[in-house]
């Protein structure tokens, strides 16, 4: 059928040229729809509402407020006395000590420090009990100088989090939304900072994770960090502290410091690899309960020493989520002053479980702030501990009353101060501001009776506390629980979704552009009908009304849409594979899917995505042999070997994740410690700007559309671009080593010029050609019979189509009319599409990235081909591939699922400031380049080497790129669902989290790009083989 | 669908290709059915030395993987110019004469199947292992051998009951041709090896986990299994690539 209505004759009548406006109008229109299609219902709104749902519930916010309490401005006025704003005598307080020696033990459950009691008459203790009672007898034998208590940790109970929670005061929470996002440094208000800038000597030894939290606060002569990471060493880093600590505790080291801070993990890592009940842990307690006794001599009198766990560690001895052991550490305090009282006397045996008076380990910022003579932190939540202010005789309660009232004067302030920040009504603080009321009451009354006795402050110290601990529950509601509904509500729509895509991709098989529009119709209503009950419903039921709307909008979408697919259900099939290579697209997909749910194998998904990708590769390889024209087993096979070879070859290509070492070298950049790449790294640009537009030549020239503006702009204005950007680069590269000092900074950072231009080349060049050019043919009279015996074979098998079509026009029989670039007009002409966006693309990547990108568009235009050669065009195969191949080049142009590898810099590639909306997007062109290439390839798929009046085009490409996004949907649904399922894993901020917001944003960027570039796209392309060949018919 | 006409038309051109079946002498039926159970034995008896140490016991087990598989081709198979139909009758007698010369007639194929799986199965595999993601720059022995042990239970069978020609291979390597213990032992192998990457990344700090331990176990594992499936369940069938 191509032959005959291949060419436009030039003695077209008038009823012909109507039919053809005619036809053109309808194609565009259908064009349209399918597109309105894609932006608003098949993808894009529906998972951006499912996405927004289950991380409202998922990823609980706290606002950081950046303001810092002042050592000369308490929260309320004074009552006692004291002249506030001196560091010496105590800022808010008269402080109680000069001095501090904080020992945290990492994973110090309670416990451990208390004698062992059998609950039942047979229980015998175990290897981590009785092993390190210095910390109890103290307590017991000088209540005065010493007491223990439960130390309850706030989940998650991994040492970065708590540690925070330690100095700040303020509760963990997924995402601290502040003015430092990809950074850890703690940017709120904390004891370490206070110190600091009041001028107060801190030292610290031992974990590093100190350092990432509070860079350059320590001293830096006497402070020893020690590498935290190897859980297999017992000893080194234990022993490294005692080395340098001991020393520091002698007399002629005093002035040296204000502050020691010691960080002992050989308790965790005894916990880690061996567990808790193991003889190596009662030698690792022992070791401590030594530490402990020596340092208790070696104290000086004005000193206060404190020993703490940051966390507990369950039976295997690890910890991270919230069970009982995990929470419950150990706190004690001593000091040769004996300052320390009981409000009763029973109270000095410490409790035998940690459930019996516990504190909060917030409550130890507050403390030590007011001990020290320090302002409590801003964002404190935490509360004083009694004993610290009680005194010695258990009685004074119009201190401890006085400490509370400020310290709950200081929280008032802060919870004001974030309800102001972040616009909170009145309705969720409802009950502490009662609660507030009395306290202040009270404290009046107390103050008002001149002659007070202990029970009106206790009274009053009591009404603070009732505050305190209110506060503090509200706020744990407020943030520290995941919102089970919402995240539930999320992975329902996300599931629907996923079935409306699996629906609309594989089970139509007829032609989708046809039906898109009932579609299109039904779930738009769907969708409004579903968000309007949504909306009435949340005014009766007792839900938040945005969530309840998204969540019925999708859903009636959902149905509707599936509902719309009912009347042409005899043309549908159901979605299982069965195919070979569907059926190996599916396996593929799963594996990746379950493999998500492993820590290890999200680690290392680059490494997956090579396998798999060489899986399909081999097998392509082997298929391509298999195929019985000889020119397509050649031309297939050649191109499964460049496909494999890019693959393999891109691969060397690494940026590895701090996870994967020490199995990883990377290779991205100079050296695993420097983000500016080698020397020899600039030549791999150069190489790009000659071999990739001669490579696109090649395959163009093949099939003979290497015709008019292919010329231009393969030829030209690509290889122009191209070379700019490798001039840019060496540029780069000049500035950032060095290289000629002589020449002044000014003139080099003139390169963003150069970086400015081709852009424009791909965007205002290219997008020209490709909206204005004609299809890649050439049309030529000849005289003689042209050769039959043409490289390549009928391209369809379902069609006569060949390379060289002659026909029979004019009225001599021996003239033939020749158009040479027939068989891949569709193809050829739409590929122009991605090649215009390689340079903006390939621009915004540092050179080792330029290279493996190349070898990603080397690998698509193989794939293109062997595609054609085993006739693939309607199988899963290559919308698949292409999801694999953005997965994975993702990977290679140096990054990782982790916010650390976002390469912020690459915004100031054509610009040299910060400038909205072009820096977020440059940001986004760099990071998710790979999957934008490959997204805008996906309609090729369908066109290359098809007729050009192939019937129902417009619905195979609707079905590729609709399996394209599939892949994606289906990698979300698994990350979100493995997300929430794993949300007590240790391991969820460092992988499990990141993974998921990944796969969101690469769903929901890949549905955008899709839908606008591609298919938005394929209009102009296919328009331009339509105005010569004209529409097809039916 | 439309693809099938001219694969249709093709295939009649060609040769037809039937399954392979093995001899149905006694000794080649007792050593078809002993030979799996030499290759699991093998693999169990030594797993622990494969685990200490992967280079010595790969290269100390090849020179018996190398007699079994030889004397599997040999004993059990028919070689590329026997006619299938003279051996699928059992009952019909063999003339007795010229033993000897009969003998070499196997025995040069086998040897000369053999000689092919190192100089030609191994590099490609080498180079396909390479290709899967195996390290570059190190572990070279490991990735040799593994290459070496692949090829020894996947290719001197396929040698020896098909020969060399192009076409044929065409079809062999896109699994046109229907599957039989040979095709599935090899199919096997190669689908063993493959699962037995999978659990290489895994944090679970065992010793096994290393190069190529868990891919040698996958391939020996396969290979029985293949076989088996192929001898038995699948024989006949046909897999369509496309």
């Amino acid at each position: 059928m191509a032959n005959e209505g291949g060419v436009a004759r030039p003695s077209a009548t008038s009823e012909d040229r109507t039919d053809r406006k005619q036809s053109s109008i309808q194609f565009k229109a259908q064009h349209a729809l399918v597109l309105a299609f894609f932006i608003l219902i098949l993808p894009s709104i529906f998972h951006a509402l499912a996405i927004y749902l289950f991380c409202s519930g998922f990823l609980l916010s706290r606002f950081v407020l950046p303001d810092r309490s002042q050592c000369a401005q308490p929260p309320i006025e004074l009552s006692n006395g004291h002249v506030p704003g001196s560091h010496e005598r105590g800022c808010w307080h008269p402080k109680s000590f000069d001095k501090a020696v904080i020992i945290l033990v990492d994973a110090l459950r309670y416990d451990f420090t208390v004698p062992f009691r059998p609950q039942s008459g047979d229980e015998q203790p175990h290897h981590f009990h009785n092993a390190l009672p210095v910390l109890y007898e103290t307590a017991v034998q000088s209540p005065h100088n010493a007491f223990l208590r439960p130390f309850i940790a706030d989940p998650p109970t991994t040492t970065l989090q708590r540690l925070k929670g330690l100095t700040t005061g303020s509760l963990p929470t997924l995402i601290d939304a502040g003015s430092n996002f990809a950074g850890t440094a703690i940017d709120e208000d904390n004891l370490i900072e206070q110190l600091f800038l009041a001028g107060k000597k801190v030292v610290h030894l031992g974990d590093d994770t100190w350092h990432s939290l509070f860079p350059g606060y320590f001293e830096p002569n006497l402070t020893r960090p020690y590498d935290s990471f190897n859980v297999w060493d017992l000893h080194t880093l234990d022993n490294g502290v005692n080395e340098h600590i001991f020393p520091l505790l002698e007399p002629d080291m005093t002035g040296r410091w204000d502050v020691l801070i010691g960080h002992y993990l050989g308790v965790d890592h005894a916990g880690h690899r061996y567990g808790p009940d193991h003889p190596a842990m009662t030698d690792k307690l022992q070791q401590m309960d030594g530490v402990f006794r020596r340092m208790i001599e070696a104290l000086d009198d004005s000193a206060l020493m404190v020993v703490m766990g940051d966390h507990g560690m369950d039976a295997k001895g690890d910890h991270g989520g919230e069970s009982d052991d995990e929470v419950e550490a150990a706190l004690w305090m001593y000091s040769k002053q004996g300052i320390f009282g009981r409000s009763d006397p029973a109270f000095v045996e410490p409790p035998a479980i940690a459930k019996v008076r516990p504190v909060g380990q917030i409550d130890l910022v507050p403390t030590l702030s007011l001990l020290l003579g320090m302002p409590i932190p801003f964002n404190n939540l935490g509360q004083p501990i009694d004993e610290a202010f009680i005194g010695k005789d258990g009685v004074d309660y119009k201190n401890l009353a006085e400490v509370s009232r400020l310290t709950a004067h200081q929280i008032h302030g802060y919870q004001g101060e974030y309800a102001k920040a972040r616009k909170l009504d009145d309705s969720a603080t409802s009950s502490t501001n009662q609660l507030w009321q009395i306290a202040s009451s009270t404290w009046q009354r107390a103050v008002r009776s001149r002659d007070a006795k202990d029970l009106t402050w206790k009274k009053a110290y009591g009404a603070f506390k009732a505050y305190e601990d209110e506060n503090l529950r509200i706020c744990k509601n407020l943030w520290a629980r995941f919102d089970l509904v919402s995240m539930t509500m999320g992975i329902i729509a996300l599931l629907g979704t996923f079935a409306v895509v699996l629906a609309y991709a594989q089970s139509v098989q007829g032609d989708r552009a046809a039906l898109t529009p009932a579609l299109l119709l039904y779930g738009a209503a769907g969708t409004a009908v579903g968000g309007a009950v949504g909306a009435v419903v949340s005014s009766i039921a007792p839900a938040s009304m945005v969530q309840l709307a998204a969540f019925s909008a999708v859903l009636g979408g959902v149905i509707a849409t599936l509902a719309a697919l009912w009347p042409v259900r005899e043309g549908l099939r159901i979605p299982y594979p069965s195919t070979f290579w569907g059926g190996l697209c599916f396996l593929s997909t799963l594996l990746l899917c379950v493999g998500f749910a492993a820590n290890s194998f999200t680690i290392w998904e680059d490494e997956q995505l090579l396998f798999l990708l060489t899986t399909f590769g081999v097998l392509m390889l082997a298929s391509s042999l298999g195929q019985n024209d000889a020119a397509d087993r050649t031309f297939g096979a050649a191109n499964s070997l460049s496909f494999l070879v890019a693959t393999r070859l891109s691969s060397l290509s690494r940026l590895c994740r701090e996870e994967q070492m020490p199995y990883c070298m990377s290779t991205y950049y100079a050296s695993a410690l420097s983000s500016t790449s080698a020397g020899w790294q600039t030549l791999i640009p150069f190489l790009v700007a000659l071999a990739l537009p001669f490579i696109i030549r090649y395959h163009y020239i093949r099939s003979k559309n290497y015709q008019g503006s292919a010329v231009i702009w393969v030829g030209i204005a690509l290889r122009l671009a191209l070379m700019l950007i490798a001039i840019f680069w060496v540029l780069n590269a000049a500035d950032d080593g060095d290289w000629y000092p002589q020449i002044p900074k000014d003139t080099l950072s003139q390169r963003t010029i150069i970086a400015q231009s081709v852009l424009a080349i791909a965007v205002a060049a290219g997008y020209a050609t490709y909206v204005w050019s004609p299809p890649l043919l050439l049309v030529r009279t000849e005289e003689a019979i042209p050769e039959t015996n043409s490289t390549s074979k009928p391209l369809t098998v379902d069609s006569n189509a060949a390379i060289l079509t002659t026909i029979n026009d004019a009225p001599k029989p021996r003239n033939k009319l020749v158009i040479l670039g027939y068989a891949n007009t569709h193809g050829t002409r739409f590929f122009l599409l991605p090649t215009i966006w390689l340079p903006a693309l390939l621009l915004v990547q540092k050179p080792m990235g330029q290279g493996t990108l190349a070898l990603c568009a080397i690998s698509i235009l193989n794939l293109l081909e062997i595609i054609d050669a085993n006739n693939l065009r309607r199988s899963p195969l290559g919308p698949v591939v292409l999801a694999l191949m953005g997965s994975y080049y993702f990977f290679k142009t140096g990054h990782q699922a982790a916010l650390a590898t976002i390469q912020w810099e690459s915004a100031f590639i054509p610009l040299k400031t910060i400038r909205y909306p072009w820096s977020p997007i440059l940001v986004t062109l760099n990071t998710f380049g790979a999957h934008i290439l490959c997204a805008i390839a996906v309609p090729a798929i369908a066109m290359w080497k098809v007729p050009p009046k192939l019937p129902g085009l417009l619905g195979r490409i609707a079905g590729a790129v609709a399996t394209h996004v599939l892949f994606y949907s289906a990698l979300t649904l698994a990350t979100v669902v493995e997300a929430a399922w794993l949300r007590r894993h240790l391991m969820l901020y460092r992988v499990f989290m990141p993974r998921m917001l990944m796969a969101s944003v690469v769903l929901l960027l890949v549905e955008f790009v899709s839908a606008i570039v591609a298919i938005g796209g394929v209009r102009w392309s296919m328009v331009s083989v339509a105005t010569v060949f004209g529409y097809p018919e039916g | 669908m439309s693809s099938q006409t001219p694969n249709a038309k093709t295939a009649s051109a060609l040769p037809p290709f039937k399954h392979v079946d093995i001899l149905q002498t006694p000794t080649s039926l007792l050593y078809a059915n002993l030979q799996p159970v030499l290759l699991l034995s093998i693999l169990l008896f030594s797993f622990k030395t494969l685990v200490q140490d992967p280079v010595n016991t790969l290269l100390g087990l090849a020179p018996t993987v190398t007699i079994l598989q030889g004397l599997y081709c040999a004993l059990c198979l028919p070689s590329t110019n026997q006619a299938p139909t003279t051996t699928s009758k059992p009952g019909q007698k063999k003339k007795p004469a010229k033993p000897a010369q009969d003998v070499w007639a196997k025995v040069v194929p086998a040897l000369l199947s053999l000689l092919l799986v190192l100089v030609l199965s191994t590099p490609i595999l080498y180079i396909i292992v390479i290709l899967f993601g195996a390290p570059l720059t190190t572990h070279q022995p490991h990735t040799i051998l593994l290459a070496f042990h692949l090829a020894l239970l996947t290719t001197p069978q396929l040698y020896y009951a098909h020969g060399l020609e192009a076409q044929t291979w065409y079809k062999l390597v896109s699994l046109q041709l229907p599957v039989d213990e040979l095709l599935g032992m090899s199919l096997g192998a190669c689908t063993g090896a493959w699962i037995g990457a999978i659990p290489i990344p895994l944090d679970w700090d065992r010793e096994w986990q290393k190069w190529p331990v868990t891919i040698v176990v996958g391939l020996y594992v396969g290979a029985v299994v293949g076989k088996l499936l192929g001898g038995y369940l699948f024989k006949g069938w046909r897999i369509k690539l496309s």
